[in-house]
């Protein structure tokens, strides 16, 4: 039981980052390689205030995340003016130079050994809360006027632009968006490892986040959230398999992407509407199958 | 301002070492730039490409006392023959459908986790040495210390730069390769197999890939994410002008030349951070970079 419960707090907080992916990714077409340096420095600055600052643990968590956005933008702004391949390349120069600045910290991150002794307050009901409030506050995001905006320029920025969208703020409201989600399944990260050290946080991470929501269906929010959840307790539950992860993972990735590059679900939503019309379309395919014989 | 005999001595070193360094990142940056200029993505398995190929030459000839040479080109033909490898399974079927460049992107990052993850399986997370290829690690010139691995790695990166800018600009090769990095479709039309041309275009960018691995190994050693060092060539890229060639070897060198600068004030870990925020002012300032051409998305 324990174990189970660790698995699924793990892959919870994975789900919050993964849903910051998919308003990055799957929504706006931008794809952040640093995505994971969000993470550290959420998991670092509500560590650091917790046990060096001596704060609570809400206002430690809101106060990072806010500084996490801050850094965001700072990182965001020259960039979501330009060609969106900008954004991959100066995000993972900024998930390097945020590895090299935690290794170089020793004084106050604890260096390449890591960051000791955070108390450890994430319980797996905090982490589920969590989620399902991340992923209905995309649902919410994705079905606004914000969310068709990124839909629209996702699809031809130039067309977007002419139908009146700014699109260099959309982006940035997208991946402001998406970077605070990260900071903060970050804070619930440190909070339930108690301890976190910078060589978890490099471009493989980011990488693997993206590769989760293109394997359930990159334009869908139930298919990122299936992807995620089945990608991230797969190794959980195969742990001999660890080495072979990465190599499955990418091969699994690559079928999909030359034969069903949509995804698994496609364009596919959870919602009651689309649930009934599903079974109805079933039920009559099963209906036809009865009548010829 | 009046410099002194050891100033200036010192500074010399720096330009010397800066130079070495550039030079790889040249090679990583031209690699990174041709399938840039073509298939118009950013490549991000170029780093991991480099480190496959880097650790075969290491089994296939360093371990077994190939020298230097045979090393290199067993990088290189490695680097290519992956090359070739990815561009068959994860780009092949996208660019013929004309697919939407975000899966190019996917495609490439898959690709390079796949690479890593092949290399982390055979070596587990250790690092590896090449042998000592020189009989004398260093040259001493009137009282420069110039290491002779970076000589080396100056001078053949200097020769195979020279080498693809004169493929690229002279032969009919190079000409049918502009054709298509400007207009694929069009260049179809003109009777040129433009798969053909992007499959060369790979092997290309596979070998520069695999001789910068093999560099970076020496410079350095050689250990499963060493291909995350591809970020320097991204940042060259960016400074010089993302697609152009030209700008990738002057941002390289420029880089090269900042990067040992800062090394010596700073350290190793700022300099990362300052590294990255030279790039950050660059593109507020002059977002197409020093090469000038800004690569609009198309409509």
């Amino acid at each position: 039981m324990a174990l189970v419960s660790n698995i699924l707090t793990q892959v919870f907080i994975t789900l919050i980052s993964v849903v910051g992916v998919y308003v990055l990714t799957g929504l706006t077409g931008m794809f952040s390689l640093g995505q994971a340096a969000f993470m550290a420095i959420g998991s670092y600055a509500s560590g650091l205030l917790v046990v060096k600052g001596g704060m609570a643990l809400a206002p430690a968590i809101v106060l990072a995340v806010l500084m996490t956005t801050l850094v965001g933008y700072l990182v965001g702004y020259p960039v979501v003016r330009l060609r969106r391949d900008y954004i991959s390349l100066v995000t993972l120069g900024f998930g390097e130079a945020i590895a090299a600045l935690l290794n170089r910290m020793t004084s106050l991150t604890g260096g390449a050994s890591g960051f000791t002794g955070i108390p450890r307050r994430t319980t797996l009901l905090l982490a589920a809360v969590s989620a399902v409030a991340a992923i209905i506050l995309v649902a919410f995001f994705k079905t606004s006027k914000y969310g068709r905006q990124c839909i629209a320029l996702r699809g031809d920025e130039l067309a977007a632009k002419a139908m009146g969208i700014n699109v260099t703020r959309v982006k940035m409201t997208a991946f402001l968006l998406s970077v605070a989600l990260t900071a903060y399944s970050g804070c619930l990260y440190a909070f339930y490892m108690s301890y976190v050290d910078p060589s978890g946080f490099g471009w493989k991470k980011s990488a693997d986040w993206v590769i989760m929501v293109f394997f359930g269906g990159v334009n869908s929010l139930t298919g990122s959230t299936l992807g995620a959840f089945i990608l991230s307790a797969l190794p959980q539950v195969l742990r001999g398999l660890q080495n072979y992860r990465y190599v499955i993972y990418a091969v699994l990735v690559l079928l999909i992407i030359n034969f069903k590059p949509s995804g698994l679900l496609g364009e596919w939503e959870l919602t009651p509407r689309n649930l009934a019309r599903t079974a109805r379309s079933l039920g009559r395919k099963f209906g036809t199958r009865k009548e010829t014989h | 301002m009046f410099l002194g005999e050891a100033t200036k001595q010192m500074s010399l070193q720096i330009v010397i070492n800066g130079l070495a360094t550039g030079s790889v990142y040249a090679l990583i940056a031209t690699g990174f730039a041709l399938i840039f200029n073509i298939l118009k993505f950013s490549n991000f398995s170029h780093g991991a490409t480099m480190t496959a190929a880097a650790f075969t030459a290491y089994f296939l000839v360093a371990a077994k006392g190939g020298g230097l040479a045979a090393t290199l080109l067993a990088a290189a033909l490695a680097g290519a023959l992956i090359a070739l490898f990815g561009e068959f399974f994860g780009f092949r079927r996208i660019t013929l459908k004309h697919s939407s460049p975000t899966y190019f992107f996917v495609s490439s990052i898959t690709l390079g986790t796949l690479y890593e993850g092949l290399v982390t399986i055979r070596v587990g997370s250790n690092f590896y040495n090449f042998p000592s290829f020189f009989k004398n690690p260093t040259i001493r010139i009137s009282g420069l210390v110039i290491s002779t691995g970076d000589a080396m790695m100056c001078i053949i990166s200097l020769v195979a730069l020279i080498l693809l800018a004169y493929v690229i600009q002279k032969t009919r090769l190079g000409r049918a390769l502009r054709a298509v990095s400007f207009d694929r479709d069009t260049a179809q039309l003109m009777g040129i197999n433009s798969t053909r041309i992007i499959q060369l275009t790979f092997v290309i960018s596979g070998l520069l890939a695999g001789a910068a691995g093999t560099f970076l190994g020496i410079k350095y050693t050689l250990y499963p994410t060493l291909g995350s060092l591809v970020v320097k060539g991204f940042i060259a890229s960016v400074i010089g002008g993302l697609g152009s060639l030209v700008g990738a070897v002057i941002g390289a060198v420029l880089l090269g030349l900042i990067e040992t600068l800062l090394l010596s004030l700073l350290g190793s870990g700022y300099s990362t951070i300052a590294t990255f925020g030279i790039m950050l002012v660059f593109l507020l300032v002059r977002p197409q970079g020093i090469a000038g051409s800004n690569i609009q998305e198309k409509a």
